[in-house]
């Protein structure tokens, strides 16, 4: 998915962050078995948080196992099981991905259309599984991605416009977990939410590439019509900052309303540190330029 | 009238002061000039005009503020139907309460049509366009309580604050534990017993 769901190490007790890795470490195992070898590569710790999210709601317990990792494999770590539990997060990985590079291929530059054009193959099948389960979730993901492409065209200005696409996209995913109408209506604002968080944080991420490739992004066109520029050590100027400070809080803002409505039981702490501290941690990373995508965050450079 | 005064400087309240504030005024006006402390006083003539003049004032000047509330939701409600607006709202139909409030020419918007709009913007998760239009609201109409409480609401939430927050954001602020308060605790007793008290009979 995007990599900006994370929680806080530093303030994770241990047993709470062997359980969240054994969850990560479920749903590969889950991808595998079910869709094949090559999807588990899509994987990222924000498809453990959907399915912490939703173990949480349902009240599923973890079934602890201890298996052999391929990342590892001179190690047994623990793993979680997978008796059906971990399912929805891999569906939904597996649709993100599918979407993402059905999108991709069709209109994007030569380099990203080659590499889905040799992913999508892979995805074909494992898409259909996903999608039988899930086909009304399947369709809003492909309507936030010709919304997206929609915005991107017609580089619509405002950042509440531009994150639409994103957040709706999430208000699918986690509206899916509700058992009822008030728990569905609770995690689709905070679906919402989210993916506002996700998209101004990756606009925030990419705004510098984004200038110098001349590419769509929200942020730029808010510093083009203030007549602001990257400051003279190439930086993002701390105006922009401020701006993206001011639209990330409020949508945690509301996001934790409904996430405190909620009143989510078992693995409430990992939970919350995820919500209160690695979503503040992660963006934090990000302004400061420190954050790294692919990898995980450097090594003593965690921000307190 | 009366008698020519003006009621505000007989209250001692400004022009702009609202009912909560002018009525703290009248209540420490009717303290000091009571009848009932006056019994056997030479004053007790003087504190009896005194107190008939703060009642009159007081009447007037509710009477003022009570008009201009009427007239202003008066005035707000003949660009728009502002109550069903508010209703379309609250049962969530927002594409509608949207298009009501698009409908309403750009010259006309006032107020409430700001906090209206805010409303649609907030229930749609177009937070920062709610805020603008908060922000507006509370500007053109400094008095109004509803307006203001979702600006301050907003503007808490913008700063970093997250409901039901388990550290309080107190992982940034390490001096926040247990164990520093038992040790303000102790050092609070220490002083107490200085100065011949005792906060902690125990030590």
């Amino acid at each position: 998915m995007f990599g900006y769901i994370r929680g806080y190490k530093p303030y994770m007790r241990v047993y709470e962050f062997e359980i969240y890795r054994s969850i990560y470490c479920g749903i590969c195992k889950d991808m595998h078995r079910r869709f094949g070898f090559f999807t588990r590569f899509t994987l990222s710790y924000d498809a453990a948080f959907l399915a912490l999210m939703d173990l949480s709601v349902h009240g599923r317990k973890l079934i602890e196992k201890s298996e052999r990792c391929i990342a590892h494999p001179w190690k047994k770590t623990m793993c979680a099981g997978c008796e059906n539990d971990l399912s929805y997060a891999s569906d939904i990985s597996v649709l993100l991905t599918y979407h993402k590079l059905r999108d991709d291929f069709s209109d994007k530059g030569f380099g990203k259309k080659l590499l889905s054009a040799l992913a999508l193959p892979f995805f074909k099948k494992p898409y259909k599984k996903a999608c039988a389960a899930h086909c009304e979730i399947s369709k809003k993901i492909a309507q936030a991605m010709k919304l997206q492409n929609k915005i991107e065209k017609e580089k619509t200005a405002g950042i509440d416009a531009a994150c639409e696409p994103t957040a709706l996209m999430m208000q699918a995913v986690f509206e899916g977990i509700g058992r009822n109408s008030r728990e569905r209506e609770l995690l689709r604002r905070f679906g919402y939410c989210l993916g506002r968080y996700i998209y101004v944080t990756d606009a925030l991420d990419d705004l510098k590439d984004d200038i110098q490739q001349d590419n769509y992004n929200p942020l730029r066109i808010y510093m083009q019509q203030r007549g602001i520029g990257l400051t003279d050590k190439g930086k993002v100027p701390g105006e922009v900052k401020q701006f993206c400070d001011w639209t990330v809080n409020m949508s945690l803002g509301v996001l934790a309303e409904s996430y405190y409505a909620l009143g989510l039981k078992r693995f409430r702490d990992i939970l919350d540190n995820i919500i209160y501290l690695g979503l503040k941690n992660t963006y934090s990373l990000v302004k400061e330029e420190k954050f790294n995508k692919r990898n995980k965050p450097k090594k003593g450079k965690a921000v307190i | 009238m009366t008698n020519g005064k003006d009621p505000y400087v007989v209250l001692g309240v400004q022009r702009s002061a609202t009912e909560e504030e002018v009525k703290a005024a009248y209540k420490e006006l009717v303290k000091k000039y009571h009848p009932d402390q006056y019994e056997n006083n030479p004053l007790k003539d003087v504190a009896a005009e005194k107190m008939s003049e703060v009642n009159q004032a007081y009447d007037e000047i509710i009477n003022n503020i009570r008009n201009s509330e009427a007239s202003s939701r008066y005035s707000a409600s003949t660009h728009f139907d502002s109550q069903q607006i508010r209703y379309l709202i609250q049962s969530g139909n927002i594409t509608q309460a949207d298009n009501m409030l698009s409908a309403v020419d750009p010259t006309m918007r006032d107020a409430e049509w700001y906090f209206l709009k805010g409303s649609v913007c907030y229930k749609r998760g177009w937070f920062n366009e709610a805020y603008e239009n908060f922000s507006r609201a509370a500007s053109i109409n400094p008095g109004n309580a509803e307006y203001t409480a979702a600006l301050n609401q907003l503007n808490s939430q913008r700063t970093g604050s997250m409901a039901g927050d388990p550290m309080g954001g107190a992982y940034r602020n390490k001096n926040a534990d247990a164990m520093n308060c038992c040790c303000d605790l102790i050092c609070l007793d220490s002083c107490c017993e200085c100065m011949g008290g005792d906060l902690i009979p125990c030590c």
